[in-house]
């Protein structure tokens, strides 16, 4: 998997993590105007390959420091998409950071079952 | 935070790299006054929410100078952020802003409501970009009260925090 970097974002991807899954870290800011221009067709990159391996997406938020309503979207767009391939989905935030926990605990309202998981780190 | 009286009045040009400097300098201007990080962050997340609704929504098709008006002010434990940006005769954005806004206030929390705006832009079409998700997300992580107003083909929109 390759990493994306969209103006102030920088969304690392890993494959190695215990248990396996596909990991991606966010880092910086997601602030661009229309953020689902490049996160859209990398979601689809990231699906694939994660449905080709059989294996979970992590996205890890810990390190973000500010996303805006539009990644928002992006990333309500990708739940239903991993859902809709049965591919499972771990959001990872920091609950330490206040903001991070009202925009991750508000997105609970998607966990109606196993294929969404939001973990506090 | 504690008590405070502050005012900033800024003629912003309309360009979207100017979304990031403001929020950041809002967060940067507070976090250097105060001491409750979270607080500051979250008057950021707000500027930021309504600078990037004025420049995406506002008419900038004049020939004028394409300026919006951002306003921070505070006194007592209030702090309020207002964004005045020029619409266009014919745009709906204005009265979709004082719907929703409406639309908030009847449910019983901030929560309820951003959670069912939450749910509606999931089951909307791909790329749901006028949703208003995130006037409503700033009702509910700013903790804000809001409010609109059109005068004169200029749209104010109003966030009121107690910190």
């Amino acid at each position: 998997m390759q990493s994306l970097i969209v103006g102030d974002l920088k969304i690392e991807a890993l494959e190695n993590g215990v248990p396996p899954a596909v990991q991606l870290l966010w880092k910086g800011k997601s602030n661009e105007r229309h953020p689902n221009e490049a996160l859209a067709p990398y979601f689809r990159e990231v699906l694939a390959t994660a449905g080709t391996r059989k294996l979970p997406i992590e996205l890890h938020f810990e390190k973000l420091e500010h996303f805006n309503s539009s990644t928002i979207t992006s990333i309500i767009q990708l739940i239903q998409d991993s859902r809709a391939r049965s591919i499972k989905l771990v959001l990872v935030y920091d609950q330490a950071l206040k903001w991070q926990k009202l925009s991750f605990d508000a997105l609970r309202v998607f966990a109606k079952d196993d294929m969404l998981e939001l973990r506090a780190a | 935070m504690g008590n405070f009286n502050f005012s900033i009045d800024l003629p912003v040009r309309s360009e979207w790299a100017n979304v990031d400097l403001l929020r950041t300098s809002v967060q940067n201007c507070f976090t250097a006054i105060f001491s409750d990080i979270e607080g500051c962050h979250s008057l950021a997340m707000v500027t930021g929410e309504l600078i990037e609704n004025a420049i995406k929504y506002g008419d900038w098709s004049g020939t004028d100078e394409q300026r919006f008006r951002l306003r921070v002010w505070g006194e007592g434990r209030s702090a309020h952020i207002s964004v005045e940006n020029p619409v266009h005769s014919n745009d709906t954005n204005a009265d979709q802003v004082m719907q929703t806004i409406g639309w908030m206030r009847a449910f019983p929390s901030s929560i309820e409501a951003y959670r069912a705006k939450l749910l509606e832009v999931a089951s909307a079409e791909r790329d749901p970009g006028d949703s208003k998700l995130g006037l409503v997300r700033i009702a509910y992580e700013g903790n804000c009260m809001l409010s609109a107003e059109l005068t004169r083909g200029v749209l104010r929109v109003q966030a009121e925090l107690t910190v």
